[in-house]
């Protein structure tokens, strides 16, 4: 499953965030901004326009789903999004890929740390 | 103020993404106002729209399905439907776009691609009335060259026996000492290969009864007056200027008819056979084009010619019974040569079978002759097929060039021709300066390819293709308007005839190829 993806990879920061955010449960537009932004711990602010238009894509690509449904005491002019089995598939890959990188960044560093130290 | 701005701003995008996203955008707008500045959010707002409208086409008449459009509370049954389909404007530009293009295409590859080439049914591409067949008159009287034969072996056989038309055909000439009253044929009336020639102008080819209709000709013995033979004259040279193969002969042409005319020496011929007979004498004079033929038709030639009556075919069909497909002689002759003597190149989808047997019954035989020395043209069609049987490989025979379409139409051998044997046979083609037309044509294709030896005289020269033209209810031109130029000599034999290998009498051809195959097969 995980090659069907690759080629999809790396995903943009708003993808990333996005899936990220309905990882955990299902969310509607602003609860999806309010959970980047916390994720973020504030540093990435997503614009309604972006969030949108990448949603737009995801549901496209059936990576993410729009419910039918809404709590009964809910604004109705929310919608909700759930991450579908693609949709975690193709975040697992790009996990995956960011956990590569950073563990090579990581002994990269280190290298270069001890190099420095011992001259 | 600023909700109302951001609201034109979402009005403004694309209908999907609006109906899709717009609402709850907006109600992002309200309850974000205090973390955003009000400024970032119309800018997220100006960058979505020119996003959506520059980068997402694909989107912008997408509908959300109904079920998107209102969300029922959670717990409720909900029934989905879809919404009709409507395409994208640009997908329907695009498609009707790209089906023009195909369209264009297709027309394009119909017309110049290598399908056509290999389709090789080139007469019938090129002359689009399949159907055409002229008969001969029942009532041609051969003229006395006919009872001289020129090979002295066997009579030949009736001019008629010569004439062969695949779709159009025939032509047959008014002489300008025609004694017997004839019909021409209709105006348009295609000929792939003339089989007239100048010393047997008297056969005939009369249109039945019922094809140049019951009108009764009002113009019979009215004796032709200046104004009359003018009107002729004009439609001549017009005819002569737009379709004629070659304009500056064309030129040429009409300079005579008119300094004919304006000398007074049309004066004489108040009589439409003669008037017609003269004009051609003048025609061929200058141009010395065979082909070339004015018509006078007691009946009225009508406006819109249609194809040929089923009478006519039919007596084509039994024209073609009765004369073997014009097949004269097939035989083995002593050492195993195969002789074919073939006196026209017939329809091919009427006489293919019989060609084609004839030659079955020659392959076995270790050289070839073919007798062409009383062959006087036929269809391009059947010349390609009967050359088939001599190559191994499609070949490229000759290529037609129509001048007033400015198209060329290239004729090709069917090779290889399932069992045959003869592909690589020596070959002999015997010629005579009656052979013409098709005949010659067959001859200098394969003169040209050094595939056979040509023994005998050199042929008569006719190499251009004639349309029968209408000018006015009595008169019409046969106009040649198509000649071959082939694809190794660049020329055809116009005029010139094709020359033999080894020059001999006609009457002495046979007995010189006969000689000469043995030789070969002794080696």
């Amino acid at each position: 499953m995980k090659e069907d993806f690759e080629h999809f990879l790396p995903l943009s920061p708003a993808t990333l965030h996005i899936l990220l955010s309905l990882s955990g449960e299902d969310l509607h537009g602003y609860g999806i901004m309010q959970e980047i932004a916390r994720q973020s711990q504030g540093k990435y602010k997503l614009g309604p326009g972006t969030l949108y238009d990448n949603l737009q894509k995801l549901i496209q690509r059936e990576w993410v789903e729009e419910l039918g449904h809404r709590p009964a005491d809910d604004d109705p002019r929310r919608r909700y999004y759930r991450l579908t089995a693609d949709g975690r598939g193709v975040l697992s890959a790009e996990t995956a890929r960011l956990a590569d990188v950073v563990r090579e960044a990581r002994a990269r560093l280190q290298k270069t740390e001890v190099a420095r130290r011992r001259a | 103020m600023l909700r109302h701005l951001y609201l034109i701003l979402l009005r403004l995008h694309p209908v999907g993404f609006r109906q899709r996203f717009g609402d709850e955008m907006l109600s992002i707008f309200e309850q974000e106002q205090d973390n955003f500045a009000a400024s970032h959010l119309l800018l997220d707002g100006l960058f979505s729209l020119t996003r959506q409208w520059a980068l997402r086409p694909e989107f912008w008449r997408e509908v959300p399905i109904s079920h998107a459009e209102t969300p029922a509370p959670e717990g409720v049954p909900l029934f989905v439907s879809l919404d009709p389909f409507h395409p994208r404007y640009a997908a329907v530009i695009y498609g009707t776009l790209l089906s023009i293009a195909l369209f264009c295409s297709t027309c394009f590859a119909i017309r110049y691609s290598w399908i056509r080439i290999l389709h090789l049914h080139i007469p019938q591409v090129q002359f689009d009335q399949p159907q055409r067949t002229i008969a001969r008159s029942e009532t041609a009287t051969p003229s006395p060259s006919r009872s001289v034969s020129p090979i002295g072996e066997k009579k030949s056989t009736p001019v008629s026996s010569a004439v062969s038309l695949q779709q159009p055909t025939a032509v047959q000439p008014l002489a300008t000492n025609q004694p017997a009253a004839q019909e021409v044929g209709p105006p348009s009336m295609e000929v792939p290969f003339n089989l007239d020639k100048s010393s047997r102008e008297t056969a005939a080819f009369a249109l039945p009864g019922k094809f140049v209709a019951s009108v009764p000709s009002p113009t019979v013995n009215v004796p032709l007056d200046a104004y009359a033979r003018k009107r002729v004259i004009d439609g001549a040279i017009s005819n002569l200027k737009w379709y004629y193969i070659d304009p500056v002969v064309a030129g040429k042409m009409a300079a005579a008819l008119r300094s004919h005319e304006q000398a007074g020496d049309d004066n004489e011929a108040t009589d439409g056979k003669a008037f017609a007979a003269l004009l051609t004498t003048q025609l061929r004079a200058v141009s010395h084009d065979r082909h070339i033929q004015v018509n006078y038709s007691q009946s009225v030639i009508p406006a819109h010619v249609p194809g040929p009556s089923l009478e006519e075919i039919a007596r084509y069909q039994r024209e073609m019974d009765r004369t073997n497909c014009t097949l004269e002689a097939v035989t083995i002759l002593p050492q195993n040569v195969g002789y074919l003597k073939l006196n026209s190149f017939p329809d091919l989808q009427l006489c293919q079978g019989k060609v084609a047997a004839a030659m079955s019954s020659l392959n076995q035989a270790d050289a070839i002759i073919f007798d062409l020395r009383e062959n006087h043209g036929g269809v391009p069609g059947m010349v390609a097929f009967l050359a088939s049987y001599l190559f191994d490989h499609p070949t490229h025979l000759e290529s037609f060039y129509t001048r007033y379409q400015n198209s060329t139409l290239q004729s090709w051998t069917l090779s290889p021709v399932d069992e045959n044997r003869l592909a690589h046979k020596p070959a002999f083609v015997l010629t005579s300066a009656e052979t013409f037309s098709g005949g010659e044509e067959f001859a200098y294709d394969l003169k040209m390819l050094k595939r056979a030896t040509l023994v005998g005289e050199t042929t008569a020269g006719g190499a251009h293709m004639v349309r029968r033209r209408r000018i006015d209810d009595h008169f019409s031109i046969g106009v040649p308007d198509t000649g071959p130029i082939n694809p190794v000599s660049n020329t055809n034999w116009e005029g010139i005839g094709v020359t033999p290998d080894v020059a001999v009498e006609a009457a002495n051809a046979l007995k010189i190829a006969q000689s000469l195959a043995e030789k070969a097969l002794q080696k």
